[in-house]
């Protein structure tokens, strides 16, 4: 503490053996020496090297890249990691910098170290940096593209016209070319952690004789306890709670299978093929799972349809009180995802046994994991023109 | 006998030395420290603007 004073008492009073001189330029040279210094060590961790010293980046990203035409290509520029993952101005680059203390914390316990655990991450790692371009509309492409500078010409007419389109609102690249310079994730088989996060994860309790909307596509199990499965249950269906045993409860799904084979496909509707569960073969034979009712037949295709409720088991979880939540999500996704690229069709454009086919067509086009898939062809199915009268 | 005295308390040399430590504190130490720290929590202050409010312009 002593020195602290003293040099507090020193600071505090006129130089008596120092001139004037003496310290101004110690402290004009060392503020260029610093400056000089910090901007150069700012620069050292925004090379190639620097980042593909962590083997977790090198191993995966940096292999990719050299697969993908910004590596190598018939002009000669190579994009390297700082150029699409720095911002370039100095402010957005110091906070870019800080935001990368995350990635030491990564390093540090060993996060992303093997191939397994990347790609266990990558999709949340990919959903970030997507973020990111989506922030900027795409910055870190446009420091070298540019609409203006596009040569239509020499594009296919396909691509002149999604390009065009694109100009005119001066879209975000990343809104189409996502996975060109890494591995997209595997959207597939991942569970939706964007509907979870916008819905939840479904009410608290659930109550006897309650009716619940399902809030991701659920196993459906032949007892409370048992492994078993036997079909599973279609994202945003109604279902009545019967019996709630630990973690399982009871359901009954009532609605309209086609009386063809095992008739194990439950239809939300007479003629509408609007999928609210699927059992297994055993599931549907199994007596007691399903109760039949009144056959009917579908004159647009001759086909007899059947009444019918199952009553089986699920997971208590991911159920909803209210169906509005999970529509708010479906409009929200198929507004952004669809009218990227064209022109947005009305949801009552179509009804609902043609949306199945024009929607799954389309779905190679855009990264949607398949608990939203399904969730937004359910949600274009039910307020197609099957259930909205609407002018055409 | 007062000049020695004052000699004794501030002789010439350690003067000279107390300021130059205290100089070399200064640019050497603590004012890089802070310039890094000041740097360090503006890019922090951006960032989480950029979280909550979208990006900054500059």
């Amino acid at each position: 503490m002593k020195w602290l004073t003293n040099l507090w008492r020193t600071l505090n009073q006129p130089t008596k053996a120092l001139t004037l001189g003496a310290v101004s330029i110690s402290a004009f040279i060392m503020g260029i020496i610093f400056w000089g210094g910090f901007n150069t060590a700012l620069e050292a961790t925004n090379t190639e090297a620097f980042c593909i010293s962590c083997h977790s980046m090198e191993s995966k990203p940096y292999q990719e890249l050299q697969e993908t035409v910004h590596w190598s290509n018939h002009s000669g520029v190579r994009a390297t990691c700082p150029d699409c993952h720095v911002p370039h101005n100095w402010s957005r680059k110091i906070a870019r910098k800080m935001e990368a203390s995350h990635d030491v914390w990564g390093w540090l316990f060993n996060t992303v170290n093997t191939p397994e655990k990347f790609e266990a991450k990558r999709l949340e790692m990919a959903s970030r940096e997507w973020k990111r371009f989506d922030r900027d509309n795409s910055l870190a492409c446009k420091n070298c593209h540019n609409y203006n500078s596009m040569k239509w010409e020499t594009m296919s007419p396909l691509a002149q016209k999604q390009m065009k389109r694109a100009a005119e609102i001066d879209q975000s690249c990343i809104d189409c070319h996502k996975g060109i310079a890494h591995h997209l994730p595997e959207m597939g088989t991942a569970r939706a952690p964007e509907l979870i996060a916008e819905v939840g994860s479904g009410v608290s309790s659930v109550e006897t004789n309650q009716s619940y909307y399902s809030a991701l596509t659920k196993p459906l199990f032949f007892t409370d306890k048992g492994d078993v499965e036997a079909g599973t249950l279609n994202v945003a269906t109604k279902v009545k709670v019967l019996d709630t045993q630990g973690k399982r409860i009871k359901i009954s799904i009532e609605g309209w299978r086609k009386k063809i084979g095992a008739g194990r496909v439950i239809y939300m509707d007479f003629g509408v093929n609007i999928l609210s569960a699927q059992l297994t073969k055993d599931a549907a034979e199994t007596e007691g799972v399903i109760q039949t009712f009144e056959e009917k037949e579908d004159p647009m295709t001759g086909l007899k349809w059947q009444r019918v409720e199952a009553q089986i088991w699920t997971e208590k979880d991911y159920l909803l009180t209210d169906l509005q939540p999970l529509w708010g999500y479906a409009k929200t996704t198929f507004r952004s995802s669809c009218s990227v690229c064209h022109t947005q069709p009305d949801e009552a454009h179509f009804d609902a046994n043609t949306w199945p086919g024009m929607f799954q067509g389309m779905l190679a086009f855009v990264n949607m994991d398949q608990d939203t898939q399904a969730l937004v062809q359910k949600y274009l199915q039910e307020h197609s023109s099957t259930f909205v009268k609407k002018e055409h | 006998m007062a000049k020695s005295n004052m000699q004794a308390q501030t002789p010439e040399s350690s003067t000279r030395g107390r300021e130059l430590k205290a100089l070399g504190f200064i640019i050497f130490l603590l004012f890089p420290a802070l310039t890094i720290a000041g740097i360090g929590f503006y890019g922090l202050v951006i960032w989480m603007i950029q979280a909550f409010g979208g990006v900054v312009s500059h």
